[in-house]
């Protein structure tokens, strides 16, 4: 069975020049067309795959997915509605950015069965925000996270970047106070990472931009002190919760369970298989299997990504994975019985870490 | 031919003096080579010499001249390898030779090579043919050259063949000079008739063996003949003898004077002694020529493969290597850091360079080595003693009644003006002064005593930047002497690694302590702990530096669709880790290695 779905809007106002995610502006994009090609991957794959699909968590990412017209968004929601066995689910996340949405979106989003949005705020810093090419104001970032309050969306979380170029721990310290002060339900803090194939890397590259590990470090640490002193929850390298609103789609990537993606560009995992679908909205479009690349996952490769994701978790890696309990140092990890979980120290080692025990 | 109509002689020279040009313009003038033959000889060289401008290999060639008394006279070239490293092979050449010619640089003058050279030669009672090269040149100064001659070599000026190797000048000169002036080859043991033939050279072929390269100073030669090699008693017969016209040409015998090579059952390198007599086995000569030794490696340094499954191609590679290069020495060791490879000597830190190039090129094999280092005498406080090539087997201190290193004898000529730099230098390499000549107005030539190992990495580079570039050098094996030299150690988590030990004179320890861990902490990466890097001499911590723990390497985002590309990065990762050379906890990688053995401090 599988029981996360996620479905994968490319559309954005604006290209960030760090995002590396298959995304383009809607330009000449039939959004109805779209929609209708969304929910024909889903009839294909209910036919094909031999396997029910009965969501317990569907994730609506982008792109921007909150950038799609009331009508549109209204489609695709019903339409999977109708489509689904929904019985069973728990969460339904949607992906939003400040100033693509209203009140009357916000309250469609939750008339149609969203529980939870993540809103893309990034950062409460003017400056900040510029580098980052988001075409949003702080101002307009409450307005949007208020819009979600008011529409009774049961959780909202806030994504917020950190150690960017010219942020000081003053301006991060600031954001997060900013954020917090709205009391969002979750929080997810990404330290900039400089991808290929993006304008940022480049800039790195040419020496415009350059990394600083200290920064790094210094904003994490910032981060994971302030929040987990307000009552955060940190279970995830980048994420931060109150109880009961942790990202519970975000978990079952981690601890390997199967999932299906639809739309340009998704990747879907029903094992052994894995799947990424066509990025590139228009032959998604007019495919009827949209299927672009498939690879066939090892017994290991599966231990191996385990290794890699549950190592980020305040739940940690099940010691099962491992062929031998590691001699780690205390004050990077404490091991139970049944598990290894990073410390504090540890956690933004983790990468590090996974090296030296896999 | 007769003896009276054979000259045997040499070419000596300066680097860049034009020996190789005016070998050419010889072979040329005697027609025993065209024009478009020397293209392809040329091209049939080692690759290595030609890039570095240097010869190693020796080839004698045998050429026919008409001189102008109307006779024809066998004269043999014998080439000479143009580095230090390999004087040893250079004397046994010049003592095939009755006759050297000596060419100095009209516009350069005499160098420090042209000097040691000479003292090779002088050594061998070589009647020297000077020539004064490339005169052509617009910065050419003949009275220059002449004075320097006669101040600095003791040469009589009006000896001096003027010359332009390069425009054809003077080659018929030099030609007669090397008639009229050198003398007929000397026979050994008067008219006893026993076969006395040095090997001045040899060569491995894959096809046909070793084949020696001999000057015959008495007796005969022919296929068949039973010889006996007189340092090793070894008996062989004789498949093959010849001469070289450039060519390797058969001939039936070769007779006293003569300059050619045999061939006999040999099948590698090491089984001719260069500087050994061949003699007849069933009537012996009484005793061998004199000059042979055992060649002694001077430099060494261990030869490790990059991945440990090359282990075993690497033995077979420097074991083909040894072959035909008898100087070049192994044996197996082991390394905690490096893993399993061999301790090897070379002649000198040329030797070195083309063995390692060689082995990179010829045999494909991704290597690399420690830092070089020289062989030490120690006594023991028991008396007993030992030679110490590796720092991993120098006795603790409080057993060791002396070390001894080996020394140079270094002739430096620099302009007057850089004296001061060039004394400093000196130094700072634990020299003495022996000898200072004042060469003519603008030049001195300074004698001075070195330990070996202060010159292997870094001392020329110095010496030319101190100079500008204008002083030049050479030396001599010159003993050895009692310092007060100790081994250093690195730990690295507080773990000491063999590959960075070191034996250093006490004057020096703290300072190269010092640039070795700064060096090192550039090139270890950040671990997950703290790491110190210390220097000791026993258990004396002499210098010390931090690598700081990393604070932070994770991936921000890992979602459904990054999943697959994490785990290829940790595969890769996982790989890169074996790869590297484990050492207690901290991953010392190959190119952390690589650096710091290449980086001389």
């Amino acid at each position: 069975m599988i029981r996360h779905l996620y479905i994968h809007v490319p559309f954005c106002h604006r290209i960030c020049p760090y995002c590396n995610f298959y995304k383009h502006k809607p330009g000449a994009t039939d959004q109805t067309a779209f929609v209708s090609a969304l929910l024909a991957e889903l009839d294909f794959r209910q036919h094909t795959l031999g396997i029910p699909i009965i969501p317990e968590t569907i994730y609506l990412g982008g792109g921007t997915p909150s950038l799609l017209s009331e009508k549109h968004l209204a489609s695709l929601l019903s339409g999977l509605t109708s489509r689904l066995d929904l019985s069973h689910l728990k969460e339904w996340s949607l992906e939003a950015n400040p100033a693509t949405f209203g009140i009357s979106k916000a309250r469609l989003m939750k008339e149609h069965g969203i529980t939870r949005v993540s809103l893309g705020i990034q950062s409460f810093t003017p400056l900040v925000l510029q580098t980052l090419g988001r075409d949003h104001s702080p101002k307009e970032a409450t307005a949007a996270y208020n819009h979600l309050r008011e529409a009774d969306i049961s959780s909202v979380s806030i994504d917020l970047m950190f150690s960017i170029p010219g942020q000081s721990l003053k301006s991060w310290s600031e954001t997060l106070i900013a954020a917090t002060s709205l009391e969002p339900d979750h929080l997810s803090a990404y330290n900039l990472t400089y991808e290929e194939d993006t304008a940022f890397f480049q800039q790195l590259k040419s020496g415009t931009f350059s990394a600083d590990g200290d920064r790094d470090a210094d904003h994490y640490h910032h981060a994971s002190r302030h929040l987990t002193k307000l009552g955060y929850d940190h279970y995830e390298i980048s994420n931060y919760a109150k109880p009961q609103h942790r990202s519970r789609h975000n978990q079952a990537y981690w601890k390997g369970a199967d999932y299906l993606g639809l739309g340009p560009g998704a990747v879907s995992t029903v094992r052994p298989h894995r799947w990424t679908n066509i990025p590139d909205t228009n032959s998604y479009i007019h495919r009827q299997n949209p299927t672009h690349e498939t690879e066939t996952l090892t017994p290991t490769d599966f231990t191996l990504e385990r290794i890699a994701l549950l190592l980020r978790t305040s739940e940690g890696l099940p010691l099962k994975h491992l062929s031998k309990t590691p001699d780690i140092p205390s004050e990077l990890a404490t091991i139970s019985k049944t598990h290894i979980i990073l410390t504090e120290t540890g956690r933004p080692l983790a990468d590090e870490i996974a090296v030296a025990i896999a | 031919m007769s003896l009276e109509r054979t000259r045997n002689f040499s070419i000596i020279a300066h680097i860049d003096h034009g020996k190789t040009t005016l070998s050419d313009r010889l072979l040329e003038h005697t027609q025993t080579i065209t024009e478009r033959e020397q293209q392809d000889q040329l091209l049939d060289g080692m690759d290595l010499e030609r890039e570095r401008g240097i010869t190693i290999k020796s080839h004698p060639v045998t050429m026919n001249y008409v001189a102008k008394d109307g006779l024809t006279y066998k004269l043999n070239l014998l080439d000479t390898p143009g580095h230090v490293d390999f004087s040893y092979e250079v004397s046994r050449s010049l003592a095939a030779c009755e006759g050297a010619i000596l060419i100095v640089d009209a516009a350069q003058g005499v160098e420090a090579q042209t000097v040691a050279n000479l003292h090779l030669a002088n050594a061998q009672n070589l009647t020297i043919v000077p020539v004064v090269n490339k005169i052509d040149l617009p910065n050419a100064d003949l009275p220059m050259a002449h004075r320097m001659l006669e101040d600095i070599l003791a040469i009589p000026a009006e000896d001096a063949v003027p010359a332009s190797a390069k425009m054809g000048i003077g080659i018929e000169e030099i030609l007669e000079a090397v008639v009229t002036r050198v003398p007929s080859p000397k026979v050994i043991g008067g008219d006893d008739g026993l076969l006395r033939a040095s090997v001045f050279d040899s060569l491995y072929d894959s096809f046909r063996g070793v084949i020696s390269y001999v000057r015959m100073f008495s007796g005969t030669l022919k296929r068949g003949t039973s010889i006996r090699m007189m340092s090793t008693g070894k008996i062989y017969d004789v498949k093959e003898v010849g001469v070289f016209t450039p060519k390797m040409t058969k001939r039936d015998v070769l007779e006293s004077g003569d300059v050619g090579y045999l061939i006999a059952n040999m099948k590698s390198a090491a089984e001719v002694k260069i500087g050994d007599t061949a003699t007849e086995s069933q009537r012996p000569a009484p005793e061998p020529l004199a000059g042979f030794k055992e060649i002694q490696p001077m430099v060494f340094a261990g030869i490790y493969p990059v991945s440990t499954d090359d282990f075993e191609q690497l033995k077979l590679a420097v074991g083909k290597l040894q072959i035909n290069d008898a100087a070049f020495q192994f044996t197996s060791e082991s390394s905690a850091a490096l893993g399993f490879g061999f301790r090897c000597g070379f002649l000198g830190l040329l030797h070195m360079e083309i063995i390692l190039e060689r082995l990179r090129r010829e045999f494909n094999m991704d290597i690399i080595s420690t830092y070089p280092g020289v062989i030490y005498e120690v006594t023991k406080t028991d008396g007993s003693d030992l030679e110490v090539d590796n720092p991993t087997f120098l006795p603790d201190a409080s057993q060791i009644e002396e070390i001894r290193e080996p020394m140079v004898k270094a002739f430096i000529l620099v302009p007057n003006d850089y004296i001061g730099e060039m004394m400093q230098l000196t130094m700072e390499k634990r020299g003495t002064l022996i000898n200072t000549e004042t060469l003519d107005d603008t030049r001195v030539m300074l004698t001075v005593r070195l330990p070996l190992n202060e010159i292997l990495v870094d001392f020329n580079d110095k010496l030319k930047s101190a100079t500008k570039g204008y002083g030049s050098m050479d030396y001599e094996h010159d003993g050895y002497e009692p310092a007060k030299l100790v081994k250093m150690d690195v730990l690295i988590n507080a773990e000491p690694v063999d590959a960075f030990s070191s034996i250093v004179h006490t004057t020096k320890a703290q300072s190269r302590g010092r640039a070795l861990c700064a060096k090192l902490k550039e090139v270890i990466p950040v671990q997950m702990f703290k790491v110190p890097i210390q220097a000791s001499i026993g258990a004396n911590i002499i210098a010390r530096e931090t690598i700081n723990a990393m604070r932070k390497n994770v991936t921000a985002k890992c979602y459904g669709g990054d999943i697959s590309r994490k785990r290829k990065l940790l595969e890769k990762q996982k790989k890169g880790k074996e790869k590297m050379k484990m050492f207690g906890k901290v991953n010392i990688p190959q190119e952390a290695f690589i650096k710091v053995l290449k980086s001389g401090d």
